[in-house]
């Protein structure tokens, strides 16, 4: 007992990486997950945990772009890495439009999936600008919502994709 | 304590040291979940994630070199068309972004998609250590329920197939998205006309039919052998009832998946 406890993942990690946008210099535990870190660490509650095992997408935070359960990570994973959650969206107290088009289209209920489904849809956007329905539904499925019946999110997230593209032409 | 390594040989000199008391981490769509849930508390960990080799695919004389962490994500835009589909059906995105083919295997899951797809495909996983490099058919590295031929010394540095096999794959479950199946299958045809079929969930790993390929070999693909290979996979699998499906349903649902299956791709 006193051995194994001695043996136990005590050190602290040094970990540098940005967080939206700013560069990081911190101490982690490393067997902490890097939802934990995020929340209770670094104060960003944005981000939720649900399930705990991947299956409903409420924890997802981008890495270096792509979309990850950040529940399924630890904190040194993202060592040198560049992780953006909900709280690193909006920009000037200017909401992104993923977030402007869920508040006008009511995508949003109780609101704990939301992050995690905004999170989603500005990777599927970013690596696909003019996704199909099919692929919306792709792009999405790796997250639940128990409130809205999904209709109005995928609403937002096409109107999103048309205000994103005529920003573009403009 | 936590290793990060920066390249392979780092990664093999940290396990063969700590060998049972290491554990390898990369996506840890398995491990942390254990940890999430209180069911593992491991001592170490040595995470893969940086190591850039580990992401490469090579292309080599017919075949396509996966390297060890080689993700779902990265898997599903690759044209080999029963990997692809398989490595597109795990989790959503953010799993696939994070879990590894080698990661799938290694965690040897009766259910693995991936694993139907390299079954059918023929292949090979290439296994490091300090002490050396060796490959076996990926057959020969199941060896029962979430049991693996790996040694406590080594990694899965790549894992190679055929670029040349015509392939499908599907998977039955209970919903569209975030799967897992009640069964998955994957057919291939090599380039000399054999069948290859592979199925998971349906054994305490995921499995050959070596039956039905034999009689397909010996009969030709006509609609009448598929048919009656069908029957033979039926008789060769064993499943179990669970919460996802009874064992009866397992196999009649495993016959019409392999006769679908290489009914279309023979057509193709």
């Amino acid at each position: 007992m006193k051995k194994a406890a001695k043996a136990k993942p005590t050190g602290l990690w040094p970990l540098h990486f940005t967080l939206n946008g700013k560069k990081v210099s911190t101490k982690v535990r490393p067997t902490q997950t890097l939802l934990d870190f995020l929340r209770i660490e670094m104060g960003l509650t944005g981000t939720k945990g649900a399930c705990l095992e991947g299956e409903c997408g409420s924890c997802y935070v981008l890495v270096d772009g792509k979309p990850m359960n950040s529940c399924l990570m630890l904190a040194p994973q993202v060592q040198d890495r560049n992780v953006t959650t909900i709280e690193g969206f909006a920009h000037n107290k200017k909401l992104d439009v993923i977030q402007q088009k869920f508040v006008e289209c009511g995508a949003v209920q109780c609101g704990y999936c939301t992050p995690g489904l905004i999170v989603a849809a500005k990777a599927l956007l970013t690596e696909n600008p003019h996704p199909s329905r099919e692929e919306f539904l792709v792009g999405m499925e790796g997250n639940i919502c128990r409130c809205t019946g999904y209709s109005k999110i995928l609403r937002a997230c096409e109107l999103a994709a048309d205000e994103m593209g005529l920003k573009k032409k403009a | 304590m936590f290793y990060q390594p920066k390249n392979v040989p780092e990664a093999l000199g940290l396990k063969a040291e700590l060998k049972e008391r290491g554990v390898f981490i990369a996506g840890g769509t398995d491990i942390v979940v254990l940890m999430n849930h209180g069911k593992a508390a491991p001592e170490n960990f040595i995470d893969l994630t940086h190591i850039p080799e580990l992401r490469a695919i090579h292309r080599h004389n017919g075949t396509m070199e996966m390297a060890g962490n080689v993700t779902h994500a990265q898997a599903g835009k690759l044209p080999i068309r029963c990997l692809a589909q398989a490595a597109l059906s795990v989790g959503g995105p953010g799993i696939r972004e994070l879990g590894t083919l080698a990661g799938n295997l290694a965690t040897a899951s009766p259910a693995g998609d991936g694993s139907t797809a390299l079954l059918a495909l023929d292949a090979e996983v290439e296994l490091t250590s300090v002490r050396g490099t060796r490959r076996l058919p990926l057959e020969k590295f199941f060896l029962g329920y979430r049991k693996t031929a790996l040694a406590p010394d080594e990694m899965i540095t790549k894992i190679i197939v055929p670029t040349n096999y015509k392939t499908d794959w599907a998977k039955n479950g209970k919903r569209g998205a975030m799967n897992i199946s009640i069964v998955a299958a994957a057919v291939a045809i090599t380039p000399k006309n054999e069948a290859r079929i592979a199925l998971a969930s349906v054994a305490p790993v995921p499995i050959r039919c070596h039956k039905a390929e034999r009689f397909l070999a010996e009969n030709g693909l006509s609609g009448d052998s598929i048919h009656q290979a069908a029957e033979i996979v039926r008789g060769e699998i064993k499943p179990i009832t669970d919460h996802r499906a009874s064992a009866d349903y397992k196999i009649h649902l495993s016959g019409v998946m392999v006769r679908r299956l290489l009914e279309n791709l023979v057509k193709s």
